[in-house]
């Protein structure tokens, strides 16, 4: 015992407080209050957008191009005399609504087609999972790139776009989940309980193999926004005059290197902000259940 | 002298919103040289006193009194100190030996790290002692092993690295916890045997902590027994196990089954989850001896008359040997009698059925089943045991129709529930129903039921099958809750909120409430606490009971199928090596595994002297293969070359049939066995 | 010598999956659509001048023989030519596949070494100040819009503080820097031209930076994920407990355990970084691979939409290939 040092202890009533054990969840919280908080924000932001604003969407005041911010435009005027700070206000309608249309119609997908690879295996696994393993075998804004080039601009094209690009990731994690709750124990308590296949699918493997998709799926809203507007800053999403973040910041892409910073960083900033939201909320439902499971 | 001398450590976690007063005041010393056992179910603080030990109290921990080592006080050691202590001052053998072996780097280099950083080894001299102490452990052709990755380990080969990697830090203290959870019973009693060894040659105190009693009972010097964080009794092994003196001391004794036959006695309730330190005695709400003083003052620990170290925190000690008052059932050979004489149409036939799970690469696969036939008749119980691997399983799964036989036939209640080779393939609503006629009840409790459907939906489902009105489903559902006394609330809770055994019982309830022709028991109790488990055998002992129903009872833990089996089948390798009723196949085994086995058992208080006639097998279930020939002949002590060749048959031998033709044999060599090792 | 036979078996299989991209890129540009001539020929072109130009690119041939002419020009290393330029495909694709490597190589080997230090740090103090802003520096990385991040450092770096070049190039074309490989900055280095190298260099810092901070972010991410669960897994606990060293523990139980699971995702982020690249290269007019087939997917120059899909297919499976082999190395209970 010589090498152990001794360390004058006190009384040994006076209790030794290992630190740590509360702050766990705390953070997790404060990301997803935080995430919400901002989301709320921009949601109440595109709902109530023509009493925010003077401007009309696309409104044209011909007289005031490129203007800088103040004065009767807030955030100053792009190349066409439109109003910055009314259109970022307006696009957050079309950016929240097509981001979370199209992760909606991925989700839907995506689960039915993993749920019954999952479950049935066989040909039907086989060919579905060789479909996405081509999808996944490119970089997915490239893929995006490529099926917005095929089915072209509209709103409900690009919806289908992002949707299409996201359902194999949520069919793979749907049928991997499926495939490992396959071998527990429950699902054979319900076969030999007489349940149907159908059934064990719908009552017993779908609720259960929602929980992963659930932690994804807003961090796929903030990635299918960003998606979109990489589409627009190209080109091949929404297009000018329509107000969509991605498309403003291409518009005054040309205007930055000369120091007018006002047509693209405003609508960049508020992308990145409603993104952050996205991702707070995700990374902190993440951490919960990641909690949940240790 | 003692290595660790823990004096009055009470430690209480504080979580929001949530606190638990996991040690309350637990004194006892381990001296070099003294294995103690540290006893009691799962929530009694056994891990924790582990950790404070170890120094690892997990976060939020308040801890008062202390953990001396030597003349140090582990709670109050700064993080050098601690480091220097861990390791050398004290070294824990993990519960789960795999998962506490590191994957990326080989075992050879864990333990030569140990050596290392505690006995200043370097280069060929540590790899040189890491192969030294991979022999003493057991392990064979160890220089061989010293590169082998931990996942390509057997689990009883990952525990003795385990035992090894904490024996290389010359520890002066080791702690092992639970280190045979998991392992066969043959392997059990060779893992225990090491820590006694590392305690009398190396003179190392060892802290043995276990919820199984029966198990260390015989390498344990002294034992400690933790309930709900407070010691309740402590004392010398013997005395403690063959007179405990505590209710709860006595109600876990009690609570396990015994290959000897001795009936399991049930307590009722539940270890009380404390939130602050109690001032009373935790144990009251389930002792049949309380009284007011036990609910309103705390029991002192006070020593035990004339018992010298035995001490003891009770009002009310007991005195009376354990087994008094319980005179051994007669029902069994009843029911034995009963049986034979009318023969009932079988509820269950299984006809020479293998099972070979393909391997998912070209050829070859595992041959889980070799060649099976059972037949079981309305109102009898078959006990089905064996070791891990031996196919028990799968025959539960080729009885439910989950896993179809490769060839052979399985009937239940006349009808077949999966596709089998030359029959007709059963589909559609007709299968379902047909499937209903047989239910199993299984290993995982809380696994068993779906996490986000509540109780009731999953007890109903069986009913929703046969196709009964919401009406009729929640009479037969309340009905079945009161025999497995379960209140009405919980048929709208979720699985993740019950306890182990009651999870259990409403298993069961599904498995009964459609009223099947057969229930098949897959290891129920495997998972559950010693006294939930005898709450559980209770219930499980009464619903084998009913007439007309026949019943398998699977288990690795052959004191539990005696029981209530009336015929029992021993597997070995997925063959049926032994079978009979289940008192002749207990009282006089005939085939050497038989043997094997129930010599390993765990057996309480004195034993019946069968210790001389036990069968050691040569090497662990993992190394040895079933070729051609008996599947015993690679750890059979007996075998000879017609072993090795020649397929073994069931024979018959007086009332039991077994599959050796050297059965007559047996006694003679056994005898020549014990006295030339 | 078992990933040796590892390696071509997959190299073997590579073979129908790459043949399948080649039939669906080429079944796929023909549905875009659009007309790949119509955009060459002017506003007042006659229905006689489309079919001569679409005759000389011999797009009034069948669907078989146009495919059976692509296949057997791609089995001699002959992409065809480009309806827009004239120009070979396969040449032009050399000048730009360069330059969008460097790019992208650098940037994943930064975000690499970045994301294994700083995530393997902030697991260790999980939980405290400095994991906290780690983590949302990391959310900050995932959510920024390239482009837009693109466009604040020109702003910023150029424009205001005038610290870096216009974003107008990859090189100053005044240094007189002899094209070798495309990779500006490996040229001026192999050719030992002092200025170029600098100017290179120049020119990359923020196209790199740009990239960096994106793809940094689900990397640091993940090795932070999976340290975490191995300082929490039992072997660690019991490394720890048995009292080793803290290089020990360092080194040998949590350095290797958790970089096992980077390489794949390494090899996605790498995926994505060529998808960025499109965006990137816009930016900065990098004038390299995503931008060149950018400009063939929007003219519908199908042979440079057919050769830049095979030619990022064939990169991803490759860096997927390395990706396993690494952790086949890495991961002894990985079987090749």
């Amino acid at each position: 015992m010589a090498e152990l040092r001794t360390v004058p202890g006190g009384p040994a009533a006076a209790p030794v407080v290992v630190p740590g054990g509360d702050r766990d969840g705390r953070f997790a919280s404060r990301m997803i209050i935080a995430g919400a908080s901002i989301l709320s924000v921009v949601a109440l932001a595109a709902v109530f957008a023509p009493l925010l604003s003077q401007w009309g969407e696309t409104e044209i005041d011909a007289a005031n191009t490129l203007v800088a911010p103040g004065g009767s435009h807030l955030l100053g005027t792009d190349g066409n005399g439109m109003d910055i700070w009314s259109r970022v206000l307006y696009a957050a309608r079309l950016d929240l609504g097509i981001a979370l249309a199209a992760v909606a119609l991925a989700v839907v997908v995506g689960t039915l087609l993993g749920l019954v690879a999952g479950y049935f295996g066989g040909w039907l696994d086989d060919v579905l999972m060789r479909v996405v393993d081509i999808f996944q075998s490119f970089p997915t804004f490239i893929l995006a790139l490529a099926v917005a080039a095929l089915l072209g601009n509209g709103t409900i094209n690009l919806i289908v776009t992002i949707a299409a690009v996201n359902a194999p990731a949520y069919a793979r994690l749907v049928r991997a989940e499926v495939r490992s709750l396959r071998e527990l124990p429950f699902v054979d308590a319900a076969i030999t309980s007489g349940a149907s296949p159908a059934g064990v699918l719908w009552r017993h493997l779908l609720p259960n193999s929602l929980t992963p998709v659930r932690v994804i799926a807003p961090l796929n809203c903030g990635w299918a926004m960003l998606t979109l507007a990489g589409l627009s800053f190209l080109g091949l999403g929404v297009s000018i005059p329509e107000a969509e973040w991605g498309a403003m910041i291409s518009l005054g892409a040309a205007d930055v290197v000369g120091g007018r910073w006002w047509t693209s960083v405003p609508p960049g900033l508020a992308l990145f902000v409603c993104v952050l939201g996205f991702s707070l909320l995700g990374e902190g439902l993440q951490d919960r259940a990641n909690a949940k499971r240790r | 002298m003692t290595v660790l001398s823990i004096e009055n450590l009470s430690v209480t976690i504080r979580r929001p919103g949530r606190q638990v007063a996991a040690l309350s005041g637990v004194s006892f010393a381990v001296r070099p040289g003294e294995v103690v056992g540290l006893v009691g179910e799962s929530g009694g603080g056994k891990s924790m006193v582990a950790r404070a030990v170890v120094g690892l109290l997990p976060g939020g921990s308040h801890a008062t009194g202390r953990v001396r080592l030597g003349d140090s006080d582990v709670l109050r050691m700064d993080d050098a100190a601690l480091a220097a202590h861990r390791g050398r001052g004290v070294a824990i053998c993990f519960q789960n030996p795999r998962g506490a072996l590191s994957p990326t780097r080989t075992i050879g280099k864990q333990l030569v790290d140990r050596l290392a950083t505690h006995q200043d080894m370097s280069g060929d001299r540590a790899r040189e002692a890491a192969r030294e102490l991979f022999e003493t452990v057991g392990i064979r052709s160890a220089q061989r092993r010293l590169d082998a990755y931990a996942h390509e380990l057997s689990g009883g080969m990952a525990q003795r690295v385990m035992i090894s990697l904490a024996t290389g830090c010359a520890p002066e203290l080791l702690i092992a916890d639970e280190p045979t959870t998991g392992l066969d019973v043959t392997l059990t009693r060779e893992i225990l045997r090491q820590f006694r060894h590392a305690a009398d040659t190396d003179g190392r105190g060892v802290l043995l902590i276990s919820h199984d009693l029966a198990s260390i009972a015989e390498v344990c010097d002294r034992v400690v027994v933790l309930y709900a964080g407070t010691v309740v009794e402590s004392g010398p092994a013997a005395q403690v196990l063959r007179e405990p003196a505590h209710p709860y001391t006595r109600a876990l004794l009690r609570s396990v089954p015994d290959v000897g036959g001795r009936p399991v006695v049930a307590t009722p309730g539940a270890m009380p989850l404390l939130t602050q330190e109690p001032d009373n005695c935790p144990f009251v709400a389930r002792c049949a001896h309380a009284d007011r003083t036990c609910s309103t003052r705390r029991p002192p620990t006070a020593p035990v008359p004339g018992g010298g170290e035995w001490s003891l925190a009770c009002f009310h000690p007991q005195t009376r040997p354990l087994d008094a008052g319980t005179p051994p059932p007669p029902a069994a050979e009843e029911k034995g009698a009963e049986t034979g004489a009318n023969p009932k149409p079988a509820v269950l036939e299984v006809e020479d059925a293998h099972v070979v799970y393909r391997s998912r690469f070209g050829s070859g696969g595992h041959h889980a089943l070799r060649g099976v036939t059972l037949r079981l008749a309305p109102g009898e119980t078959l006990g089905v045991v064996g070791e891990s691997g031996c196919g028990k399983s799968t025959l539960a799964k080729l009885v439910m129709g989950l896993v179809a036989p490769t060839s052979g036939t399985v009937t239940v209640a006349g009808r077949a529930l999966v596709g089998q080779p030359g029959r007709p393939r059963p589909r559609g609503r007709a299968l379902r129903r047909a499937r209903t006629r047989a239910q199993l009840v299984f290993q995982d409790p809380i696994g068993s039921l779906s996490p986000r459907r509540t109780v009731g939906d999953s007890i109903a489902e069986p009913l929703r099958a046969a196709g009964l009105s919401p009406a009729q489903r929640e009479e037969r559902v309340t009905a079945v809750l009161d025999r497995m006394e379960l209140d009405r609330s919980i048929l709208k809770r979720y699985p993740h909120e019950l306890s182990g055994g009651q999870a259990q019982r409403v298993g069961i309830a599904r498995a009964l409430v459609g009223e099947p022709d057969l229930i098949v028991f897959d290891e129920p109790t495997s998972a559950l606490d010693v006294t939930v488990q005898a709450q559980i055998l209770d219930v499980i002992a009464d619903v084998a009971a009913d007439a007309d129903r026949a019943s398998v009872f699977i288990s690795h833990d052959l004191a539990t199928v005696r029981g209530f089996a009336d015929r029992v089948v021993v597997l070995y390798l997925g063959r049926v090596v032994e079978e009979g009723p289940v008192d002749v196949v207990f009282d006089t085994p005939r085939h050497p595994y038989t043997r094997a086995l129930l010599g390993s058992a765990p057996r309480l208080g004195p034993t019946t002297g069968s210790d001389g006639e036990a069968v050691e097998l040569v090497k662990d279930l993992e190394e040895a293969d079933a070729a051609t020939g008996c599947p015993l002949a690679a750890r059979c002590p007996f075998a000879t070359g017609r072993c090795r060749t020649e397929q073994q048959e069931l024979q018959s031998y007086g009332e039991s049939r077994a599959a050796c033709w050297r059965v007559p044999e047996l006694p003679a060599l056994i005898g020549r066995q014990a006295v030339t090792p | 010598m078992r990933i040796l036979r590892f390696v071509v078996r997959r190299l073997l299989q590579l073979v129908p999956v790459l043949l399948g991209v080649v039939v669906l890129a080429f079944l796929l540009v023909r549905v875009l659509p659009g007309d790949p001539v119509r955009s060459i020929l002017g506003q007042n072109a006659t229905e006689e001048d489309a079919a001569a130009a679409r005759a000389r690119f011999g797009l009034d041939q069948s669907l078989w023989h146009q495919f059976l002419d692509y296949l057997g020009g791609l089995l001699t290393g002959d992409f065809g030519t480009s309806i827009q330029s004239g120009g070979s495909v396969g040449s032009e694709m050399a000048l730009r596949v360069g330059p969008t490597l460097e790019l992208v190589v650098i940037s994943v080997t930064f975000a690499l070494v970045v994301a294994t230090v700083l995530g393997i740090w902030s697991a260790k103090r999980a939980n405290r100040a400095g994991d906290h802003s780690i983590r949302i520096f990391a959310l900050v990385g995932n959510s920024v819009p390239e482009f837009w991040l693109g466009l604040v450092l020109v702003l910023v770096g150029y424009s205001i503080l005038g610290w870096f070049p216009a974003p107008n190039g990859r090189v100053d074309p005044d240094t007189g820097l002899t094209p070798l490989t495309g990779a500006d900055l490996v040229d001026a280095v192999l050719t030992a031209n002092g200025p170029a190298t600098a100017s290179a260099a120049a020119y990359l810092v923020l196209p790199v930076l740009t990239l960096v901070v994106g793809v940094v972010a689900p990397l640091l991410r993940s090795v932070r994920a999976s340290a975490l669960e191995v300082l929490h897994s039992e072997s660690y606990a019991a490394a720890k407990a048995h009292g080793l060293r803290d290089r020990t523990l360092h080194h040998g139980y949590l350095l290797r355990a958790t970089l096992v699971r980077l390489p794949s995702l390494a090899a996605l982020v790498f995926g994505t970084a060529i998808g960025s690249t499109v965006l990137v290269e816009y930016v900065f007019s990098w004038q390299g691979f995503g931008q060149w087939a950018l400009r063939g997917l929007l003219y519908r120059d199908y042979p440079v939409v057919q050769a830049s899909v095979l030619v990022i297919a064939l990169c991803y499976v490759l860096v997927f290939l390395i990706a396993d082999v690494v952790h086949a190395i890495l991961d002894p209970r990985v079987r090749l």
